[in-house]
């Protein structure tokens, strides 16, 4: 029901702007997959008084080089603070860090995923992103990703999130059980080799984040069985450091331009599930090419009615080389 | 699971209609659901995913609102009438059923589903023969994760008791009964006022319902009561080796 208003020639200002130069352009809308549910129109985030300067969301948008200088790989990475913890005024837990060896040959990733039930897991997360990918990019000095050992380096980076909470909490203590009460993170690494015209990745996860690869067609890959496939009741309990259980061992695959390299943490792999419905398909159209940072993490924070935990995701395009 | 739509959390309330409940007894029960509904409507987090499901028991039981977003605008909340015995059998049979029901039915519309949680009201004894409750109950709850036998859907049973409920066999309802998911059993103070005591229970509901969305953004994915300091005078809480209820 809009009416054109009528505006008599004489009334129209006299030096208006041509329309075909506005003075400024954009538009933002939110994504939204399916329902979006009441909580994304109806939660009025919260500042958490213990931890202000604990940003809500963050994200990067780089271009890596690889040895010879030329552009390698482009990256998008956010890590959005959920609605849940928006709505109980909660830090965000997720977090992620973004590294390239000194010599230019790896892009190092991390995404982690500080467990909900440790009131200080987003230190974990940090840690383990941070540090963790820091010292990787040490040990890529000494060996390349398939010499590399990878369970020593998890309980090097249990070590050192049990003693920086011993530095930083009072009274926590040094036993991994003990600090794991107050924080713990689940996590995958991710190496990238930045030769070559197929990406040799190595992934590491331990818990619930995972690593895909988005194909060509918009299929997803998962490198790691899918988590609650085939269950009646779903559950929550994840493994994360500095408990190590088991040996996880780094799954080798590749990323041929045209592809994408995706990490994510639960908050987006749970409603992406297999990768086949309704966000399996908004983000493969979204993520076809890289989209501008800011779009990035609008996507990441998609709308979608009852999955409001944090959400993280780390996306490598592989450069194509032209000539 | 392809790539689930949503995450649920289903609630069951399970109410004695039996004679005894006559008068304000019954009042105060009819409005349990609608005391829901308003504390759901001030609860985003938490509306996007809880299902309520309300049945009644007497001589039989029936389903008298099926597991639905109760702020959905095409719900009309049921009012309850009373009808015969207190047959716990009758309830826990048909809680199975529909449990098994209902969750199938939301897997395969593709929602990833929580373990459901019962709250379950009573003001007498079970008139039906004790093996025949017993049996029923141990139907609904027993599990075998090991050996893959028996219900893998079994709901966390709060029981809550009013007025002549007996306590021992309540207690026996409290599942899980121990390890750390363990459950509590709420039961009227003696001499307090029984219509009064259902709208207390109504109010551990509640806060029983918007702790679990919180525990939920904690990491937890169950049901959380309230601790027992919390509670509004008049109830009491028991563990299932309490014993010093009488």
């Amino acid at each position: 029901m809009s009416r054109t208003p009528e505006i008599a020639a004489a009334d129209q200002p006299r030096h208006a702007a041509p329309p075909e130069t506005p003075e400024w352009q954009g538009d933002f809308t939110p994504y939204v997959v399916g329902d979006p549910g009441r909580a994304a129109s109806r939660v009025r985030p919260a500042l958490v008084a213990d931890f202000p300067d604990r940003p809500d969301t963050i994200l990067d948008g780089i271009v890596v080089n690889g040895p010879d200088g030329a552009p390698s790989a482009t990256v998008r990475a956010a890590s959005v603070r959920g609605l849940s913890h928006r709505h109980y005024a909660r830090v965000r837990q997720d977090d992620y860090a973004l590294r390239v060896t000194p010599d230019s040959r790896y892009l190092v990733v991390c995404v982690a995923d500080g467990v909900s039930s440790g009131d200080l897991s987003h230190f974990a997360a940090l840690w383990a992103a941070q540090d963790g990918t820091d010292e990787l990019c040490q040990r890529l000095a000494r060996n390349g990703p398939d010499e590399l050992p990878w369970p020593e380096f998890l309980a090097w980076v249990a070590d050192r999130i049990v003693e920086r909470a011993g530095h930083q909490v009072e009274g926590i203590g040094s036993d991994p059980r003990e600090v794991a009460q107050r924080m713990a993170a689940a996590l995958t690494y991710a190496v990238m080799d930045l030769t070559g015209e197929e990406r040799a990745v190595h992934l590491l996860t331990v818990g619930d984040t995972s690593g895909w690869v988005l194909g060509r067609d918009g299929d997803w890959r998962p490198q790691q069985p899918v988590k609650n496939a085939d269950v009646d009741i779903h559950s929550s309990a994840v493994s994360a450091l500095p408990i190590l259980s088991g040996t996880p061992r780094p799954v080798r695959t590749s990323v041929a331009p045209g592809e994408a390299l995706v990490v994510m943490t639960d908050g987006i792999g749970d409603p992406l599930g297999n990768g086949s419905g309704a966000v399996g398909r908004f983000l493969a159209r979204s993520w076809g090419d890289p989209p501008a940072d800011f779009a990035f993490a609008a996507q990441v924070g998609f709308a979608r009615r009852s999955f409001d935990d944090d959400r993280t995701a780390v996306a490598v395009w592989p450069t194509v080389t032209r000539g | 699971m392809d790539a689930p739509l949503g995450k649920l959390l289903p609630f069951y309330l399970v109410v004695d209609v039996s004679f005894s409940m006559l008068g304000k007894k019954l009042d105060a029960a009819n409005q349990m659901m609608p005391a829901v509904v308003d504390a759901l409507a001030q609860a985003p987090i938490l509306s996007d995913k809880v299902r309520f499901g309300l049945i009644d028991f007497a001589d039989e039981a029936r389903v008298r609102l099926p597991l639905c977003d109760p702020l959905d605008e095409n719900v009309t909340l049921p009012s309850l009438s009373l009808r015969g015995a207190t047959s716990y059998a009758a309830a826990f049979r048909l809680l199975r059923t529909e449990i098994e029901q209902n969750v199938r039915q939301l897997k395969a519309d593709g929602f990833a589903v929580h373990r459901p949680a019962v709250f379950f009201l009573s003001d007498g004894a079970p008139t039906d023969p004790e093996e025949d409750w017993r049996a029923a109950f141990s139907d609904l709850t027993s599990y075998d994760k090991q050996a893959g036998e028996g219900f893998s859907m079994y709901p966390n049973v709060v029981p809550c008791g009013v007025d002549d409920a007996e306590p021992a066999a309540l207690r026996s309802l409290i599942h899980p009964s121990d390890g750390i998911k363990q459950m509590q059993m709420y039961l009227m103070e003696k001499g307090e006022d029984a219509a009064k005591a259902i709208g207390m229970i109504a109010e551990i509901l509640i806060s029983s319902v918007l702790a679990s969305g919180e525990s939920m953004a904690k990491g937890g994915s169950g049901l959380m009561l309230p601790a027992k300091e919390d509670l509004p005078a008049g109830i009491h809480a028991y563990a299932a080796d309490d014993e010093d209820f009488v």
